[in-house]
């Protein structure tokens, strides 16, 4: 109920997208990128959701979209909202904002590190972030193999060896190879 | 500077006085957290080696390896995981598509070992500390990576499809087929189950790419007869399926009736080829069945000279002829059969060998003879009354629905038996009753009860919505037959067991509970026996038999060395047994030729 109504007063407001429930204290709300900024900076200053818990994203390879999470919480009333954006994967692009949250700038450094995603003007933004010296495509992408790169870079310990089920059990019930 | 910015360190002092958040005594136990991701537990009575851990790993962690006392049998590659820690990053992956939930993980967390090879380890063979460890990370009990639900098959009600012979089953639509595909996890262990070896993981992945020609071509790799095993193959390798365990096996057979079903009959003959150069050997074989027509065309198609003898006006054998057309409707049968002549097979059609032409005839004529006769007279129960001439045998009468001959549909009709046959000839009578008279009195009895029919589950299913009277554990005792000599019924008496504790066939039954089924025709369908009146006496004595059946080698080859046996006749009835049976005559055919030409 509580969520529901965070959503009524949101929506005449700011064109909102799909709601979606998650507990009594925590929903989700789908929202256009170009309105994102302002949404933010009102459930920061006039809602109370004064802390950004998380930043992260999602690669819907199959849609060509990238789906950004933006995690608020209200301390006082033990609410957390989160909101989402769907981006274009191709030459994917976001307006930063850490000019709300300082600390969003370290999310979005790890985002441009992770999935490719470049936030213009945030702070240290192509510094590297965990992967000092990464020449592939960025791994948290779907289509990055990372099976392929393991093989490549690790070797194995000698001693490794496997059998493939369907011919073991062919050679074992029948003899054949 | 503030005298805040002075004072502020100090503040820090208050937590002095606070109970420490660390442990005090880290030389004693920490367990891990109840979900922790730790080391691999594996249950080895769950385990089926299929494998999907090792495909499934992002770092090659897993290799799938055999363990001693674990044997390959159906269902179990008998390969199990051995995990290099020395990659391993405990993501889970492996717990999350184990297909039995088998493999978890303890929420143990220590180990030292000075030889670094240790780390690598088999979980549930190698014994550890913790495999009886009760918490750890578990996959979550409704969330699997797998549907575990079969994409249902579009049937006819039973209302719709018991007023005619229509098929059934309608086939999977394109986006239903993708759906089931997607279910399969590629483990292989139906390859094994299938007596042809079906290449099953890699046509299934030809449904989920939409590549339909690749998948004909796999199919006929192993089997020119998908039209008809896609409908009414018995299907084992659906028993071994790894999706079976915590859900509904992928339906393999209907996926194949897929594949066959999109590609149209000239692209198929496009995509199989022309044969082999004629090579002037002459292959003669007798039935133009599944086995029979396999090895034709694989002898067709290393360019030798193939003529099939068949006794009836049609080929297909007991799948023309004993298949009710509601399961196999004839077009498709026609089309397998019709690729196999394209390959050059001649077949003489209405030729009974034995009596338009004789075994000793084909056996000067030809290089070699192969014997595919399949299982084609009925057996007898041989109660009294059974001679009566309107008790039939349920082959005859379903040979009989096959060629068009009028049948006099009874008003109503007693079944023996409990297996496939029976239920075929059941149905096959409703849908007669119901077109002659409007309505089906078809009364079934079996020896066995409900829990060891023979008959698929399936069938059994159909034939109660097609209101077939099914009774279990009534053994027939007698034909009823009044005085003026009319058959009145079947008279039974209820089953206490039916074999004995050697394990051989020996009834017993409790003779006060007996009941009269009323029934104007019986029906005996209690199994099939080969008709080999065909050899000859003189042959007849040279082979060699076994418990009443041609003696075979490994390779089809009978005790003459230029006859080979391969089917029913010598394996019993399985349309797809009988398909392997005829690759492996083939083969054993071909390489008696080759060796000839290399010794002259």
């Amino acid at each position: 109920m509580v969520m529901q109504a965070l959503y009524d007063t949101l929506k005449p407001r700011f064109l909102l997208g799909e709601f979606t429930k998650q507990r009594d204290d925590l929903a989700f709300i789908t929202v256009e990128a170009v309105r994102l900024h302002a949404l933010l900076r009102h459930l920061r200053d006039q809602e109370g959701f004064t802390h950004l818990v998380l930043l992260t994203a999602v690669d819907w390879l199959e849609d060509g979209q990238f789906q950004l999470t933006y995690l608020l919480n209200n301390r006082a009333k033990r609410q957390d909202v989160g909101l989402r954006v769907l981006i274009a994967r191709d030459n994917a692009t976001m307006e930063s904002i850490h000019d709300l949250w300082a600390a969003a700038a370290t999310y979005q450094r790890e985002l441009r590190e992770m999935f490719g995603i470049d936030f213009p003007d945030s702070p240290r933004l192509h510094e590297d972030f965990i992967l000092e010296g990464w020449q592939d495509i960025p791994p948290y992408r779907r289509d990055f193999d990372t099976l392929k790169y393991a093989q490549e870079n690790y070797r194995d310990r000698p001693g490794r060896e496997t059998r493939d089920p369907a011919q073991h059990m062919k050679q074992q019930l029948y003899g054949e190879d | 500077m503030s005298i805040r910015d002075v004072l502020s360190p100090f503040t820090a002092w208050k937590n002095l006085f606070r109970d420490p958040v660390t442990i005090a005594d880290p030389l004693n136990e920490r367990p891990g957290a109840a979900r922790y991701r730790g080391f691999h537990k594996n249950d080895m009575d769950k385990c089926i080696g299929c494998g999907t851990c090792e495909t499934i790993c992002q770092n090659g962690a897993i290799d799938m390896l055999p363990v001693s006392g674990v044997p390959a049998k159906l269902g179990d590659s008998g390969l199990r995981p051995r995990i290099d820690y020395g990659r391993c990053c405990w993501c889970a992956l492996c717990v999350d598509v184990c297909m039995t939930g088998s493999l978890t993980m303890s929420n143990e967390y220590k180990w030292v070992e000075s030889n670094p090879d240790l780390f690598r380890f088999t979980p549930g063979v190698d014994k550890k500390h913790w495999d009886n460890a009760e918490l750890g990370y578990q996959r979550h009990a409704e969330k699997h990576l797998t549907p575990g639900e079969r994409v249902e098959m579009p049937e006819l009600e039973p209302a719709a499809r018991i007023g005619s012979f229509t098929e059934i089953v309608d086939g999977y639509s394109i986006e239903q087929a993708k759906l089931e595909a997607d279910r399969c996890v590629s483990c292989g262990l139906c390859i094994a189950t299938c007596p042809a070896h079906m290449a099953i993981p890699d046509y299934i992945k030809a449904v989920r790419d939409g590549d339909y020609e690749r998948g004909v071509q796999l199919l006929y790799e192993t089997n020119p007869f998908s039209q008809v095993c896609g409908r009414v193959c018995t299907h084992r390798c659906e028993d071994s399926c790894a999706a079976r365990h915590e859900g509904d096996p992928i339906a393999i057979r209907w996926l194949k009736r897929h594949i066959i079903d999109q590609v149209p009959q000239e692209k198929v003959l496009e995509l199989i080829g022309k044969p082999a150069a004629p090579t002037g050997k002459k292959v003669a074989i007798i039935g133009a069945g599944p086995a029979g027509l396999t090895a034709a065309f694989d002898l067709a198609r290393k360019g030798h000279a193939v003529t099939v003898f068949e006794a009836q006006a049609a080929a297909g054998g007991m799948t023309r002829y004993g298949i009710p057309e509601y399961r196999l409707p004839y077009d498709a049968l026609d089309k397998d059969i019709a690729v196999i002549t394209a390959m050059g097979v001649d077949i003489q059609y209405n030729q009974r060998v034995g009596t338009d032409i004789a075994m000793q005839q084909l056996q000067s004529d030809y290089d070699a003879v192969m014997l595919a006769i399949g299982l084609h007279q009925g057996r007898s129960t041989r109660i009294p009354g059974s001679d009566h001439p309107q008790v039939r045998k349920a082959v005859d009468l379903l040979r009989q629905i096959t060629t068009g001959e009028k049948i006099e549909a009874p008003k109503s009709m007693v079944v023996i038996g409990g297996g496939n046959v029976a239920m075929d000839i059941a149905r096959s009578m409703a849908r007669l009753q119901l077109q002659q008279h409007g309505e089906i009195r078809v009364t079934l009895t079996a020896l066995e009860d409900k829990a060891h029919f023979l008959a698929d589950p399936v069938e059994i299913k159909e034939s109660l919505e097609e209101q077939i009277n099914i009774l279990d554990s009534r053994g027939p005792q007698a034909c009823v037959i009044d005085d003026s000599g009319k058959l009145l019924g079947l008279k039974t008496w209820k089953v206490l067991s039916i074999f004995d504790a050697e394990r051989r066939f020996a009834p017993q039954y409790d003779e006060s509970d007996e009941q009269i089924h009323e029934g104007e025709m019986v029906v005996e369908a209690i199994g099939q026996m080969a008709d080999v009146s065909l050899l000859g006496n003189e042959l007849t004595e040279k082979l060699e038999w076994n418990r009443g059946r041609i003696q075979i080698d490994s390779n089809g080859r009978t005790s003459e060395n230029w006859l080979w046996s391969a089917g029913d006749c010598v394996k019993g009835p399985d349309v797809i047994n009988a398909v392997a049976d005829g690759h492996r005559v083939a083969i054993s055919i071909d390489s008696v030729f080759t060796q000839q030409e290399a010794k002259s």
